[in-house]
């Protein structure tokens, strides 16, 4: 896990959102630190559950999106905002040290942690020659 | 008259406090998408029929170590962003996620009643219902008509 993808809002392999209403994309926070066994990634997102929350692993690309859900009832009048509601998207590409087969997700409390565990080397293997 | 001038000597600077403050206001700090940098949870607060609402995002802090507090109409909110333990700094590849311990206080708009607050933790959002008094709901008065 090196290269971080820079996305657009027309990325095509984001999900599309259901409601043609244009949404406010975020670019979510994230550590990512080694352990180990792999490395681990953290990104923060807040106001998303695991209904609303897409982890998609695709060739080497991971790809995280989340929608906040609203946390106010509708007649709720604003009377100072610090933050927005929207979307969580961000990408990576994976690199051939992480095993793609075994990456697990959890969500606690709006952080997504994401284990990226170390994929075996495989063990040389000799090649016999023959002589014709 | 100097002496009774000296307990009022400082009021030059709270002018100088005060206009700093207002020129920070109007600044418009929020950058679309940009959410990292930010060392202080981001709060929003909400007016209902018979409550105020305060929202905060807090991803990453534990109920445990969240503490509200309320005094004078002022709201304070203290809490910690947990980060994983025996992590040393050289093993982190990115680090953009707001660490260590924070504080707000935040001025209540009108009267509430303290004491009867109540909060919700749920996906990282801080929620904080604030029943208003009863002297803020608008109350009829009856006019009555003389002859």
């Amino acid at each position: 896990m090196t290269t971080e993808l820079t996305h657009t809002a027309k990325n095509g392999n984001a999900p599309a959102p259901h409601p043609p209403v244009e949404r406010l994309v975020f670019t979510p926070p994230i550590d990512i630190y080694e352990t180990d066994a792999g490395l681990i990634l953290r990104a923060d997102l807040p106001g998303v559950s695991l209904d609303t929350l897409d982890l998609q692993v695709q060739d080497n690309k991971l790809t995280l999106f989340g929608r906040m859900q609203p946390s106010v009832p509708d007649n709720a009048r604003l009377l100072h905002q610090e933050y927005e509601t929207g979307d969580f998207l961000r990408s990576f590409i994976l690199s051939d040290e992480v095993d793609h087969q075994h990456i697990a997700a959890k969500l606690n409390n709006g952080v997504l942690e994401v284990v990226l565990p170390k994929a075996d080397k495989p063990e040389p293997r000799r090649i016999p020659v023959q002589t014709s | 008259m100097a002496l009774f001038r000296w307990g009022h000597s400082w009021d030059a600077f709270h002018d100088l406090e005060r206009e700093v403050d207002r020129l920070l206001q109007s600044v418009n700090l929020s950058f679309q998408g940009l959410r990292f940098g930010r060392q202080y949870p981001p709060v929003n607060l909400y007016e209902l029929p018979t409550e105020y609402l305060i929202t905060a995002e807090l991803p990453g802090v534990n109920s445990e170590e969240l503490e509200l507090t309320i005094a004078n109409g002022v709201l304070s909110m203290t809490g910690r962003h947990a980060s994983p333990e025996g992590t040393t700094e050289e093993r982190y590849r990115r680090q953009e996620r707001p660490r260590g311990v924070w504080q707000r206080s935040i001025s209540l708009p009108d009267r509430v009643r303290s004491d009867n607050l109540s909060a919700e933790f749920v996906n990282g959002i801080l929620k904080i219902h604030l029943p208003k008094a009863e002297e803020v709901k608008p109350r009829q008065i009856p006019v009555a008509f003389g002859t």
